[in-house]
Order: structure tokens, then sequence, then C-alpha cells
């Protein structure tokens, strides 16, 4: 164009943000991260790498990656498998796809820290429901016998089931060995409704003759239509649905802050409410930074990973 | 589809999808079911869905002194009287309504002209411009909260309704998804405006604006759903000053505050905040799925 000057008022605003609430923060906390700031204090230190070292050393931060990895590992095969389930289901109906749709999107769409208050409420060890919708069922043969293995043969005191029935039903979010497998539920329930949209959409841009071609190949059963036909031409889907569920489980902060605050026993300590506790409630800003940086670089691979996949266009 | 559909076929799925949504809709059940029951329902599990509505006297209320036949309340009056009444739930939703509408006016200010030159302008550095912006889409918002919480320290702005808006001002996000959607408009009907002496300012906002609204509202329900529902930057700008607390936050502190048992009116706080939302999607379910999964590489 050149005749005008116009594009700086256009592209300058965005620029000078860019550079100021974007590019500056990632320079400052890489900046920080080597030093021991905290507000208030006049000036601080370069302490190099003393910080990493300590984040990959000390016991409690170990304890922060095996928390944020195992939601993750969690949290990331159900939900995508779930997504794709319902998706392949709610596709094939003929009617009453878009109701479940619908259903199983509104968790996506309501604030997770309002459901997650509910949630820690349903899975009150005294007045929640859940567990007595879970004792409810112990004197009742059937869901006994089904769920405790008994009708299989198997000795109903020796299963999770039977023996909770004997004694109790756990105290979910306040017992160390079940806390993070509930948040993880939880975040499940919140995720699974998303990836199921995205393989929705996926579904639908399968061309149909693929499926008579394949028909006509000798591959009879849905099954076998299914491994040769849906879940290739889906690959894009699935590079895009299982990167994007992991950065988002990476970020899982909401539920752990309202309802376990790291415990117990620093059980559900993910990275980043560690990354709060440390930099804003302990005023530790270098410590925090740290963790910030180890963070982005764990969501800058899996970012580099998709767009090499993507680029790879996957369709095996 | 490619399932051969046989009504015990149709009769399988369907109660697998009916047991999903069971799990699915069970924390709705029960925040609407106990924002209506009283004390004693809830802690027995009794009452069915909307309790009994038996005339239950508000022991805070004798406390204060009352007369006991002053305090009488049916349940579900008593539990959403006493969420308005104990936390300033109107003042939280409106700080909602003022943030998220903020910070999208703002975005579209900021993105609109600068996705506008990106993809209709040719200027010197403009690849360069488009790199930055792609660059940033790489950054997650949650890797930059602790060093802008800094600036803002700094700078003096935390607690105040800066802090919650300013940080979100510019979306790449926006930007990439606008310019996207300009590529696609034909340059014919920018030459005939420019034809009519029409100046750059007045093409970005009177022409391309409203050729830009089905994107625009895909975007915009994207960054309302994402501000009303984000909880975890109030909550490190925000310490302790209730008149700025957008609903989530305030929703966590009316929790904290709580006395343990106050769990009716806490599950009738839930539901005001919940609600909206959930009723503006039901009404225009497509367009929200659309608009959050198109812009759900975010």
């Amino acid at each position: 164009m050149g005749r005008s000057k116009a594009h700086y008022w256009f592209v300058g605003p965005a620029i000078l943000l860019m550079l100021l609430l974007l590019i500056a923060p990632v320079v400052v906390a890489a900046a920080l991260s080597m030093t021991d700031y905290s507000l208030g204090n006049s000036g601080f230190n370069w302490i190099g790498w003393e910080n990493y070292e300590k984040l990959f050393t000390r016991r409690s931060y170990s304890k922060m990656f095996t928390a944020s990895l195992t939601y993750v590992l969690l949290v990331v095969p159900i939900s995508v498998a779930l997504g794709l389930g319902s998706a392949l289901l709610i596709s094939s109906l003929r009617i009453g796809g878009e109701l479940y749709k619908a259903i199983f999107f509104l968790p996506v769409m309501a604030t997770l820290l309002a459901m997650a208050i509910v949630w820690e409420f349903a899975l009150n060890p005294i007045v929640g429901v859940v567990n007595d919708i879970l004792r409810s069922g112990c004197d009742k043969s059937v869901i006994y016998g089904f769920l405790s293995g008994s009708w299989l043969g198997y000795d109903p005191l020796e299963s999770w089931y039977g023996s909770a029935c004997e004694k109790k039903f756990p105290l979910w979010l306040g017992d160390r060995k079940y806390a993070l497998g509930t948040i993880a539920f939880i975040g499940i329930w919140q995720a699974f409704g998303f990836n199921m949209v995205l393989y929705l959409a996926g579904l639908t841009s399968v061309p149909r003759e693929l499926y008579q071609a394949a028909q006509m190949d000798g591959a009879d059963s849905a099954w076998e239509r299914f491994k040769l036909v849906t879940w290739p031409m889906l690959g894009p889907t699935h590079v895009f649905v299982i990167t994007i569920s992991s950065i988002r489980s990476f970020q899982v902060f909401d539920t752990v802050e309202a309802l376990t605050e790291g415990g117990p026993s620093k059980s559900t300590y993910v990275m980043i409410y560690a990354m709060f506790e440390k930099g804003v409630r302990q005023n530790l800003l270098g410590m925090g930074s740290a963790i910030t940086i180890v963070f982005l670089i764990f969501v800058l691979i899996l970012t580099l990973v998709q767009v090499y996949f993507v680029n790879r266009k996957v369709h095996y | 589809m490619y399932i051969q559909t046989s009504w015990l076929g149709e009769f399988f799925k369907h109660s697998l999808l009916l047991a999903g949504a069971v799990v699915v809709l069970l924390p709705f059940y029960l925040m609407l079911s106990y924002s209506m029951k009283s004390p004693a329902e809830i802690e027995t599990n009794t009452g069915g869905f909307f309790g009994a509505q038996q005339i239950m006297t508000d022991n805070r209320c004798v406390k204060v002194g009352n007369p006991e036949e002053d305090c009488l309340k049916r349940p579900i009056v008593y539990n959403y009287t006493a969420a308005f009444k104990e936390a300033p739930l109107v003042r939280y939703m409106l700080n909602g309504v003022f943030v998220t509408v903020s910070i999208f006016i703002i975005q579209v200010i900021i993105a609109l002209p600068c996705a506008y030159a990106l993809s209709k302008l040719r200027f010197w550095g403009r690849n360069v411009v488009f790199g930055m912006v792609i660059f940033c889409l790489l950054i997650p918002v949650h890797a930059i909260a602790l060093p802008l919480y800094i600036m803002l320290a700094k700078v003096g702005l935390t607690n105040t309704y800066a802090a919650l808006i300013v940080p979100w001002s510019i979306s790449v996000f926006g930007i990439f998804l606008m310019r996207q959607f300009f590529m696609t408009v034909p340059d014919d009907l920018i030459d005939a405006a420019r034809m009519d002496g029409m100046s750059e300012f007045s093409i970005v906002w009177q022409v391309m604006l409203p050729t830009a609204v089905p994107a625009l509202l895909a975007f915009g329900i994207f960054s309302v759903v994402a501000h009303w529902n984000d909880y975890y930057w109030p909550r490190v700008v925000i310490t302790g000053n209730k008149d700025l607390m957008t609903p989530p936050l305030g929703l966590r502190m009316f929790k904290s505050d709580m006395d343990g048992n106050e769990y009716g009116p806490m599950m009738a706080a839930t539901t005001v905040i919940v609600l909206p939302l959930v009723i503006i999607f039901l009404l225009a379910q497509r367009r929200f799925i659309e608009g959050i999964t198109m812009t759900g590489m975010k």
C-alpha cells in the first residue's frame, strides 16, 4: 500500500501489548527464576541454578511432578476415550443425539469452581450422596454380588466393594490414596464433553463412501469398519484432542485450590498450585518463577509434538 | 452411521448414554435440590428433589434477638435469602458482568484493526508481526501469571478492576481468528470503500466490523465464558477486597467463611452463579458449542 500510514495505528497497540503483557513476562520469569526475589525486598541476589536444583532434588517437588504427571495420565486417556466413545454412540443414534450432546457439554460451560464445591459436598464421607448410594448397594444382593465379584465365585471380602461394605467407604478427598484420583474424576467429568464435540466434528468429515468401500472389501462387522476407516481417518482429531487435553490438565488449579489445597500430604500438589503457593502465598517469587519456566517447557514440548504430527498429516 | 441400527442396538446405546447422562447431571441435580432443602433434609438425604418445604426456624435470626414467630421460613426462602445476605452476590455478579464485558470490548478494539492490517494491508514487517502473533499463541496464560502479578504489584495495581481487565486486553487468539476470517473477505469490497473516499479507520469499523459479526460472536462466547468462569487470575490479584470479587472468587470466599453446616445457602449461591451461563447455553446451544470448539485451541 504505502500510501497510508494507517497500519501503524492498527498494529501498533497490539505489538505494544504483546511485548508488555506476553513476551516481557516470559523474560521476567526466566530472569527471576535465577534469583531469590521477594516482593517488598529492596533488592535480590542472583543465585544461578539453585532454584532449579531444589526443584529437581527436594522431595516436596518430586511429589509435585508425580501429582501433575499422574493427574495428566489419568485424565487424558480416560477423557479422550469417553469423548470418542460418546461421539461414536451419539453420531450413530436415530433420535436424541442433540440432547445427549447438550447434556455432556454442560460441564464444559459451567463454572468449574462452583461445580467442584458441589462435588465436594456430594463426596462428603458423612452426609454426601456418593457414599450413601454406594452403601445402599451393600444390602441388595444383586448389586452386592455384581460389584463384589461374588457372582463370579470370588471372595467378596477380597474385592474393593466387598471390603468397603464391611468396613467403610473412602473419605475421597480426605484420604491421600484417593484424593488425586477424586480430583482427576472431577477433571474427567468436566473435560470429556469438550473432547466429544471435537470428535463429533471429526466424524462428520469422514467420507461415507469409505464405509461402503470397506464393506465391499469384506469388512462386515462394525468393529472392523471402525478399525479400518474411522480410527485412521480421525488421525488429525486424535492429535488435536490429546494435546489440548494434556495442556489443559497440566493447568489444573481450581479444583485443587478449592478442595484439597495440595493435600493430604501433598498428594494433590500439582504444578500450577505449587506455583501459586510458592509465588503468591509465600512470596518466594524466584522459586515460583522456576516452576513457571518448567511448566512452560512442558507445554511447549506438547505443542511442538502436536505441530510435528499435524505437519506429518497423521493418517497412518 | 456405520453401525447397523437395530432396535436392540439402539436400546443398548441409549442405556449407555443415559447412564453417562445421570453421572454428568448428578451435581447439577444436587445443587438445585440442596438449594431448596432444609438443613435436616440435607443431612438425612430425605425430601426428594424439592424437599418437603416445611416451615423451619431460622436459628441465626433468633440468635440476633428476634421473636421466634418472626423467624419462621420455608427452606427455599431461607436458603436464597441467606445466600444474598451472607455474601454480596449481586455485587459479585455485577463485577463479573463488568469485567467480562470490558475485557471483550477492549480485546475487539485492539484485535480487529490489527487483524485487518495483517490480512488486507501490505506494509513492511507484516510477516514479522504475524510471526509474533503465532509465537504469542504458544504462551499459556498460567505461565505469565506470576510475572504479571509482580508487574502489577510494582505499579500498585493489585486489588483494582484494572488488574482484572488489563492483562487480558490483548488476545492474540482473537487477532489470529479475525485475520483468518478477513482473509476470506473479497478485496473488492475494500477497494470499493476506498473508492468512495472512506478512510482506513472507517473501513475497519464500518465495513469490516459488520462482516465479521459471525466470527466475533464465536470469539465473544469463548471470551465471556472463559473470563466469567476464570478463578485462577482473580485469585492471584484480588486479596480480601470483596468489592472487587468476581463470581467464582466470591463463591470461594463464601465457602471459607461458612461455618460448616450452611450447605443450603451455599448451594443457593452456587445456583445463582452457575445458572445464568447454563440458561444462555441451553437457549443457544449450537452457537455455544461451535464458538467454544472453534476457539478451543486456547
